[in-house]
């Protein structure tokens, strides 16, 4: 109560607050807050979207394909054997807080990202730090020379330091703050930190300095909004710029309007039918089959998704190298399904089969109506004779329980870390990741053929030989059916007639530098 | 009256003693594990367990319930697991909103219910009756979320979101925007301030402008029917007079009584209202807890509201006090 007496007091005598925001600032609607802007500390995709703007990497992707750009390396060169990458960096390069970018400043955030218990890391929670295991060290060679040497060779590691986990952030900063430095990043991006009122709105400004020189708008203010309906209103009020998130029906219905611009990209996701191959009746693969050819994906794709899906074969999207989506599908045939269901009743499996289907609360980007592709599902199974009780649990609950293998059908999906099928057919099939606590294979798929070839692949730096190599696995996956890849969705954006220059990329980054305001 | 009054502040004070415990072990309880929601799929055991000892969440119950009324008293209410913020600081942060939505809420519901329970009970069987009990009725039954989003499409030139402009936030040095720009004499920002707090406000006001306005109703019937007044009216006492000198008073207890307890749903009801107007209250600050399994602010949070609700009912027991003479006598 003091010190809000004494702060009217004070500002009664000042006649003002802080100084006034510049004009041409963006008001970026989405449905919720970031948590941590340190890169190292967070998974969340609303903090990412921050921090991207905010951070730069030694390599990042071009401005509308997912090819690797130079970034703050101005270049970079591998050893014969792949074991040790040396990256150049560019000169001139300041941060925020005006520390030079150099060798030590990349070193010091690389090796907060690898080296445990390192002084400089406040919270133990490193989300991504199996994602960069294979770095062994990190040295400076000369203040603008960094070479990162590899336990073993490793052909993503390039498009790993794209990601937002290896962001450059400022030594003096981090020391500054310390455990603190979350609530005040200071990177070398386009835009600098100005201020954070949690749950309220976020607020960076343009970076004068900035390397690739400054942003065209003079800021950007993220404001969470929960309500997607209230996004809506905030949009067509010209209270936001761009709305992000929208529920697809939303975007229909905004598309016919000509007050704003509906983008839409193809994604780099994949949401699929998890089929728990540990239990009974689904470890016998014609049960698996029968349900694949029991799912109407086209009438689907209609239902949850408003159109804007594409049918999935495999699990990694066609947008991305190594996709075999030429795969002869297993096209919608109920006549097949219960035919598959005959033979495997007529070699002794139980009939009539009944199975529980799990389903998450809220909505993923690849699984937008979660509900509605539940009885979507149930009700194609229920034509075919499979009986499913649909088990509903909230989001981390869901995926909590299914990667215990608690399930017998999920719903789930894939929104890619990096452009790289590994991170789809490795993360999501090898038989590695089958454990309780975070693998991500929740099919309990086991093959020793794919875990070799995808090994294979791992280390294979040639990316021709590395394609065919996935292919072969996801030939290999598709004939033993572990699960039912259901769609690959587009990423769709609203936004204002003023805001022109935004791109959607594919990966999912939003990156506002080249956005212009007609205001 | 004074034993009264301390037996009631004593009695209040074991009832916030009795939540602060329920809410303690009901959150510990709860299925799951709340470093499990901030590791997300990333969760290794040994990250998990590290985090849960940190946090001193892996402690018996039992240790950790003798821990607390030393926290409580210290302010420490934990932190919270999501943001990694201190969950007493965000609560101070967010309550100033809470409230002055809240009390711009009762500023609105209280007057309102009076008068619409008034004109009722006095033109009973009339269209002003109907039309005030058309209002309750609807007042009630129509759910805040809803509510509030048609509000938004009927007043199209008003704010949806946040307690003023984003552009302007940064001219604040506290955290009560409205009551600030009034007394530093900045008109544009307090004219802004109120603009963004009208419709929550009216969202919230609803329920309670109804109920009030129904006992209201009721109570004045019951007075208005009593035969002081009725020698009141042949002695030629004005419309004016009887209702608000005679009536009104006499009818005010169970009026109170509502009212008070109205003012404790404000709080529950303020959850809904702030998530649809995007309101930075302390009721958006839950909810978005809740969804994010961040127990640390679902236990705070969830004290700080039992407490405002247990203080509200002691102070209504005290106006009591004070509008009631039978009451002090008997007490």
């Amino acid at each position: 109560m003091r010190s809000l007496l004494f702060c009217l007091i004070v500002s009664t005598f000042l006649g003002c607050g802080g100084p006034a925001l510049p004009s041409n600032i963006l008001i970026y609607g989405r449905g919720d807050d970031a948590d941590r802007l340190d890169p190292i500390h967070t998974d969340i995709g609303e903090s990412v979207t921050v921090m991207c703007n905010i951070y730069d990497t030694l390599v990042t992707y071009d401005e509308e394909t997912l090819d690797l750009v130079p970034s703050l390396a101005e270049s970079w060169s591998t050893s014969d054997d792949g074991l040790e990458w040396t990256f150049h960096l560019r000169k001139g390069v300041t941060f925020h807080d005006g520390t030079p970018l150099d060798a030590d400043a990349v070193l010091f955030s690389l090796e907060r990202l690898t080296v445990p218990m390192h002084p400089f890391v406040f919270d133990q929670v490193i989300p991504y730090v199996q994602s960069f295991e294979a770095i062994e060290s990190v040295s400076a060679v000369d203040p603008l020379t960094v070479k990162v040497r590899l336990k073993r060779p490793t052909a993503a590691f390039l498009t790993t330091m794209a990601m937002f986990p290896a962001s450059i952030v400022s030594p003096t900063a981090v020391k500054k703050y310390e455990g603190e430095f979350w609530k005040h990043p200071v990177g070398t991006g386009p835009f600098q930190f100005d201020s954070w009122n949690v749950n309220q709105q976020l607020t960076l400004l343009a970076f004068d300095d900035h390397w690739r020189g400054r942003p065209e708008i003079d800021g950007v203010i993220f404001l969470p909004v929960g309500e997607s309906a209230v996004r809506v209103k905030q949009l067509l009020r010209g209270e936001i710029d761009i709305a992000d998130n929208l529920p697809p029906a939303e975007i229909d219905s905004l598309s016919k309007n000509p007050e704003v611009i509906v983008q839409e990209k193809e994604g780099m996701n994949t949401g699929y039918l998890t089929m728990n191959n540990d239990k009974a009746p689904l470890d016998d693969q014609r049960i698996r089959e029968a349900i694949w050819y029991a799912i109407d994906r086209d009438q689907l794709i209609k239902s949850a998704y408003s159109g804007h899906a594409t049918k999935a074969v495999t699990l990694v999207p066609p947008t991305l190298w190594g996709s075999h989506s030429d795969l002869t599908d297993r096209d919608y045939d109920p006549a097949k399904a219960k035919q598959l269901l005959a033979a495997a009743a007529a070699d002794g499996v139980p009939m009539p089969i009944r199975l529980q289907l799990f389903v998450m609360t809220d909505p993923r980007p690849y699984m937008q109506q979660p509900r509605q592709t539940a009885i979507f599902i149930k009700d194609s199974l229920a034509k075919v004779g499979i009986e499913t009780e649909i088990v509903t649990n909230q989001n981390s609950q869901h995926f909590r329980r299914m990667t215990r293998g608690e399930h017998q059908l999920g719903l789930a999906g894939w929104t890619a870390d990096m452009p790289d099928p590994d991170n789809f057919l490795y993360t999501l099939l090898d038989l590695d990741n089958i454990n309780d606590v975070g693998g991500n294979n929740m099919s309990r798929y086991r093959s020793q053929k794919v875990h070799d070839l995808l090994a294979q692949a791992k280390v294979e730096m040639n990316q021709e030989k590395r394609a065919e190599l996935y292919r072969e696995a996801q030939e290999e996956i598709f004939a033993d059916a572990p699960l039912v890849p259901l769609v690959h969705t587009s990423v769709r954006n609203v936004q204002s007639k003023a805001v022109s220059g935004y791109l959607l990329h594919p990966s999912s980054l939003t990156r506002l530098r080249l956005t212009k305001l007609a205001k | 009256m004074w034993s009264f009054l301390l037996v009631r502040i004593l009695q209040s004070l074991a009832t916030v003693a009795v939540a602060v415990v329920l809410i303690f072990i009901s959150i510990r309880l709860l299925p799951g594990n709340p470093a499990l929601a901030r590791f997300g799929q990333h969760s290794v055991p040994a990250r998990v367990t590290a985090e849960m000892a940190q946090q001193g969440w892996d402690r018996p119950i039992l240790a950790q319930l003798i821990d607390l009324p030393g926290e409580l008293l210290r302010g420490d209410l934990g932190v919270s697991f999501f943001h990694g913020d201190q969950v007493a600081a965000r609560l101070t942060e967010t309550i100033p909103a809470t409230l002055e939505l809240s009390i711009t809420a009762i500023l609105l519901a209280v007057p309102l219910g009076i008068c619409a329970g008034v004109a009722s009970a006095l033109w009973r069987g009339s269209w002003p009756d109907y039309a005030a009990m058309t209002f309750a009725l609807l007042g009630v039954s129509v759910p805040v979320f809803f509510l509030g989003i048609c509000l938004m499409t009927i007043f199209t030139n008003m704010p949806t979101s946040g307690r003023v402009a984003p552009t302007m936030i940064s001219q604040f040095h506290t955290d009560f925007f409205l009551c600030e720009a009034i007394l530093t004499g900045r008109f544009a920002l307090a004219l802004d301030a109120l603009r963004h707090l009208l419709l929550p406000a009216v969202a919230l006001a609803t329920i309670p402008a109804a109920v009030i306005s129904r006992i209201t109703r009721s109570s004045m019937l019951e007075v208005l029917s009593s035969d002081y007044l009725r020698t009141a009216k042949a002695k030629g006492a004005t419309l004016g007079r009887i209702v608000w000198r005679h009536a009104l008073p006499n009818a005010s207890v169970p009026i109170v009584n509502i009212a008070g307890f109205q003012v404790g749903m404000l709080l529950s009801g303020a959850v809904l209202t702030e998530t649809v107007f995007n309101w930075p209250g302390m009721g958006r600050y839950l909810v978005t807890a809740v969804r994010e399994q961040d127990y640390a602010v679902v236990q705070g949070g969830a004290l700080v509201i039992a407490a405002m609700f247990v203080t509200a009912n002691l102070l209504l027991d005290i106006a009591y006090l004070w509008l009631d003479p039978r009451i002090r006598t008997q007490s």
